[in-house]
C-alpha cells in the first residue's frame, strides 16, 4: 500500500495530465455524440421509416468490440492518435443518446402534442417549447450512460497512442506492475463516478418539481445542478490547460525531431527507451516517444505513414505477420529476406539486429531438467506422455507453434491446458504444469529458475530484434545507423532476460534501467 | 360572423367509408352549439375540421365568412380557443406559464401577458396568488380544466371549440364547471362549439343541439325542439333512456 502511495506521489503530475487527457477524450466525444445524437433522435422520431434503420445502425456500432473498432478506424483513417479514438468513442456514445431521445419524445402523451398543435404551435415551437423540455430528463439519462461508457472505453484508446489513463493501465499490464494499473484504473473509476453523479443531478434538476418551503434550497439550486455537467466540462478543460497535455499526444513533429515507437510489452518498452536515449545522447535531435502502441500492425502502419520514424521489430514477426510469408528457419536468410522486402515494398530499412533471439522456447523447471537430464526438446520425447503442458492459445494454433512442433519432434504431451501468457511462467514455477512455451528473453525465466530447452531440430523460426527505420529519416540523419549499432552484440538472450526482469519483477523504472545499461561496461 | 359547415365529408380510408357525412351546420355569434352523440359518431372529427387539425375530404367550412382552407392553419388555430378532452396542460410549465404560452404565440409583450393571466385566473375563479406558480400535477382535475379554459380564452378569441372538456371529471365538478362556462360565455359573448356524449350536459349548456349518428346529423334544433319533437327513432331513443332513469330515480324519492 505504501508502495502504491509512493508511486502516486512520484507520478502525480503525470496522473493529472493523463486524467485531463482522459477527460478531454470522454468529454469531447460525449459532446459531439450529443450534438449529433439529439438531432438524429428527433429525425428518427419524426420519420417512422427512418427510425428502424437509424436504430439498427447505431446498434450495430455498439456490437463491435471496442478494440476491434479502434483497429478498424486505424485502418480506415490511417492514423494513430486522438482522431480514431474520438470517432470510436462518438460511435459508442451515439446509441444511448439517440435511443433515449426517441424514447423521451415517444413517451409524451398524445394529448399534450395535440394541445400544443391545437393552440397554434408550429412543429418547431412544439418541439422546442414542449417536446424537448419534456424529453430532457430521459435524454440526459442517455447522455449519462454515454459518458460513463466513454470513460471506460477511453482507457483502450491508449493502445493507439491517444493518451489518457489507459496509458498507465497498458504499461502496468505490459510490465506486470499492479501499482501502475491501479494508477490508471482508480482515477478512471473516480472520473466515471463524478461524471455519473453530475449528470444524475442534472437529470433530476430538469425534471419539473413543485416548489415547497421544505425543499426551498434544493429548488433554488436547480438551475445550478442543471448546468453542473457544463461546469465539469469547463473545469476539466482548465485542468488540462494547467497540467499541460502530454507531449506524446501531440502529433506535430518538427524537422529536428525523431519519433520512436514501440509495442505494448516490457521488452519493446525497454528497446524503445534504449533507442530513444541513444539518439538523445549522441545527436542534437530531440526525441518524441510514442510508446505502447497496441500491436504489430499498429506500429507497422504508423511507421509506413511516417507517424513514427523507428521502432524495433522481430524477423520472424515481420515475415509472418507483415509480409505474410512462411517462416524461415535460418536466421540470416530470414533477416536478409525481411530487409530486402521491407526496402522494396515500404522504403523501410532494417538496421543490424541487436543480438538476442526472442523466439518461442520449450521451457521446463531447472530441477526437473537436472533430474531427468533434459537439455534439448528431443530429450523430452520419452517422458512426454507423463507431462502436463501449458501453452498460450496462440501457440496452440500457430503453424510455427504446437501444430508443427508435434510433427517435427513427434511429441505428444499427456495433457495440455490453454494458459494466458502472463500466468504461464508462474504456473510452471508452482508445478501446476511441467512444460510451457516461454519466450526466450522473458525475465521470469531466470527469476523462477526455469530452463529453455535447446531447439535441436531448429524448428522455431528466429525472432531476432532489429530497429526498422524509415529510409527518408536515415538519409537525412545517416548517423542514426551507427548510433543504434552501439549496443549491437551487447544484448544477448540472457542480458535481455535480465533487463526484462528488472522491469517486470524488480518494478524498476524503464528509463533508469535503460540508462544504467547504456552506462555499463562495453 | 359565424362558423359555417356546408356538406362536409370526411373519410379516413380514401372514400371506402365516411366518419363524417354531409354535415351542414351554422353557429351564430354568441351561441353554443352542442354536437351530441355516442363515441365514434364523428362529433370530434367535425370539431377538429373547424380549426384544421383534420382536413375535410369534401365540403366547405367557413369561419368569419372565410373558407378555412385559405387560412394558414397555425394562425387559424391561434385565433380560435380550444379546450381538450385530455386537458393537455404542459406538465413542465406552471399554471401561469401554461396560459402565457398561448399569449406568447400571439406575440403579446411580457407585461401584458402577466396582467392577462391575473384576469383569466380571476375569471375561472382560481386565486392567482395561490395557483399561478403551481404545476398542473398539483391541481385537481377540475382545477386543471379551469386552467385549460383560461388558456383557451387567453387571447380573447371569438370562437371556442370544446372537445368533451368535462368528460373526465366527476359529476359535481362537471356541473360546477358547466355553470361557470355559462357565466363566462354570458360575460364575454364568445361563440362555442361543444362536443359531448352527455345528454344532461348538452341540455345544460346548449343554445342548439345537433344530434349525430354514424357521421350524419339526425336532427338539429333548440333543446326544446329536440326533446319535445324528436324527428327520428334514434333521437327519441337517446332521450328516452335518461327519461327512464329519471323516472326510476324520482320513484325512490
Amino acid at each position: 500500500m505504501s508502495e502504491f502511495l509512493n508511486v502516486v506521489i512520484e507520478r502525480f503530475p503525470e496522473v493529472v495530465t493523463r486524467t485531463g487527457e482522459h477527460f478531454i477524450l470522454t468529454g469531447l466525444s460525449t459532446l459531439i455524440a450529443t450534438l449529433l445524437g439529439i438531432p438524429l433522435g428527433i429525425l428518427a422520431y419524426r420519420t417512422q421509416r427512418l427510425r428502424h434503420l437509424l436504430v439498427a445502425i447505431v446498434n450495430l456500432f455498439q456490437t463491435i468490440p471496442s478494440l476491434a473498432m479502434l483497429a478498424i478506424l486505424l485502418v480506415l483513417l490511417g492514423k494513430i492518435g486522438i482522431a480514431p479514438a474520438l470517432i470510436a468513442l462518438v460511435l459508442y456514445a451515439l446509441l444511448p443518446i439517440v435511443r433515449n431521445t426517441i424514447t423521451g419524445l415517444n413517451e409524451i402523451s398524445a394529448d399534450i402534442n395535440e394541445a400544443g398543435k391545437g393552440i397554434g404551435m408550429t412543429d418547431g415551437q412544439l418541439l422546442w417549447r414542449v417536446q424537448l423540455p419534456l424529453a430532457l430528463p430521459v435524454i440526459i439519462a442517455g447522455i449519462r450512460t454515454a459518458a460513463v461508457v466513454c470513460v471506460g472505453i477511453a482507457t483502450l484508446s491508449a493502445f493507439i497512442g491517444a493518451g489518457g489513463l489507459g496509458q498507465f493501465i497498458n504499461r502496468g499490464l505490459a510490465t506486470y506492475n499492479t501499482n501502475l494499473v491501479l494508477l490508471g484504473a482508480i482515477p478512471a473509476a473516480m472520473l466515471a463516478l463524478v461524471v455519473d453523479g453530475c449528470l444524475s443531478l442534472a437529470e433530476r434538476a430538469v425534471e419539473p418539481t413543485p416548489f415547497t418551503e421544505r425543499h426551498k434550497l434544493r429548488y433554488r439550486l436547480k438551475p445550478a445542478f442543471a448546468i453542473l455537467p457544463v461546469i465539469l466540462f469547463v473545469s476539466g478543460m482548465l485542468l488540462v490547460l494547467i497540467g499541460g497535455v502530454g507531449n506524446d499526444v501531440s502529433s506535430s513533429s518538427s524537422d529536428e525531431e525523431i519519433t520512436v515507437g514501440c509495442k505494448n510489452f516490457t521488452e519493446q518498452l525497454i528497446l524503445g527507451e534504449l533507442m530513444a536515449q541513444l539518439i538523445e545522447t549522441h545527436t542534437e535531435l530531440s526525441v518524441e516517444r510514442r510508446f505502447n502502441l497496441g500491436g504489430t500492425m499498429i506500429c507497422h502502419n504508423a511507421l509506413v505513414r511516417g507517424e513514427i520514424d523507428v521502432y524495433c521489430e522481430y524477423t520472424g514477426t515481420a515475415l509472418t505477420a507483415i509480409l505474410k510469408e512462411s517462416a524461415i528457419t535460418d536466421p540470416e536468410a530470414a533477416y536478409e529476406r525481411v530487409a530486402r522486402m521491407y526496402k522494396k515494398q515500404y522504403d523501410l530499412i532494417w538496421l543490424k539486429p541487436f543480438g538476442f533471439n526472442n523466439t518461442y522456447t520449450i521451457t521446463v523447471r531447472q530441477l526437473d531438467a537436472k533430474k531427468h537430464n533434459w537439455n534439448t526438446i528431443s530429450d523430452l520425447i520419452p517422458d512426454a506422455r507423463k507431462l502436463h503442458a501449458g501453452f498460450t492459445s496462440e501457440f496452440m494454433e500457430r503453424e510455427d507453434g504446437y501444430r508443427g512442433l508435434k510433427q517435427v519432434y513427434s511429441l505428444a504431451f499427456g495433457e495440455i491446458s490453454d494458459l494466458e501468457a502472463s500466468l504461464m511462467y508462474k504456473a510452471l514455477a508452482q508445478s501446476q504444469v511441467d512444460v510451457i512455451c516461454g519466450f526466450a528473453t522473458d525475465g521470469r525465466i531466470p527469476a523462477y529458475n526455469l530452463l529453455p530447452l535447446e531447439d535441436d531440430k531448429a524448428f522455431f523460426p528466429p525472432y531476432y530484434a532489429a530497429p526498422v527505420v524509415r529510409q527518408e529519416i536515415l538519409e537525412r540523419y545517416p548517423e542514426i545507423e551507427s548510433i543504434l549499432a552501439r549496443i549491437v552484440g551487447r544484448l544477448d538472450d540472457v542480458t535481455m532476460q535480465q533487463l526484462n526482469y528488472k522491469v517486470d519483477q524488480g518494478h524498476m523504472d524503464i528509463r533508469s534501467v535503460a540508462r544504467d545499461f547504456l552506462r555499463g561496461p562495453k | 360572423m359565424m362558423v359555417k359547415l356546408e356538406h362536409v365529408y370526411k373519410s379516413f380510408d380514401q372514400g371506402k367509408s365516411f366518419a363524417v357525412q354531409d354535415i351542414s351546420l351554422e353557429v351564430r355569434e354568441g351561441e353554443t352549439v352542442v354536437l351530441l352523440g355516442k363515441s365514434g359518431c364523428g362529433k370530434t372529427t367535425t370539431l377538429k375540421m373547424i380549426n384544421r387539425l383534420i382536413e375535410p375530404t369534401k365540403g366547405l367550412i367557413e369561419v368569419d365568412g372565410r373558407d378555412v382552407r385559405t387560412r394558414n392553419p397555425v394562425m387559424l388555430r391561434r385565433s380560435i380557443g380550444y379546450v381538450f378532452q385530455g386537458i393537455g396542460l404542459f406538465p413542465h410549465l406552471t399554471v401561469e406559464k401554461n396560459i402565457r404560452t398561448s399569449l406568447s404565440l400571439l406575440g403579446w409583450s411580457k407585461s401584458r401577458q402577466k396582467q392577462r393571466v391575473q384576469q383569466l385566473l380571476d375569471l375561472v375563479e382560481l386565486a392567482p396568488d395561490e395557483y399561478a406558480d403551481r404545476l398542473p400535477r398539483e391541481l385537481s382535475g377540475g382545477q386543471q380544466q379551469r386552467v385549460g379554459v383560461a388558456r383557451a380564452l387567453a387571447g380573447s378569441p371569438k370562437y371556442l371549440l370544446m372537445d368533451e372538456p368535462f368528460g373526465a371529471l366527476d359529476a359535481i365538478t362537471r356541473d360546477v364547471l358547466q355553470q361557470q362556462l355559462l357565466k363566462i360565455q354570458k360575460k364575454l359573448g364568445v361563440t362555442v362549439v361543444f362536443v359531448t356524449h352527455d345528454i344532461f350536459e348538452a341540455l345544460n349548456v346548449a343554445s342548439y343541439i345537433a344530434v349525430l349518428n354514424e357521421g350524419r346529423i339526425e336532427q338539429i334544433g333548440t333543446k326544446e325542439e329536440i326533446v319535445s319533437e324528436p324527428k327520428t327513432d334514434f333521437v327519441r331513443e337517446i332521450f328516452a333512456k335518461p327519461t327512464g332513469q329519471l323516472r326510476r330515480y324520482k320513484s325512490l324519492l
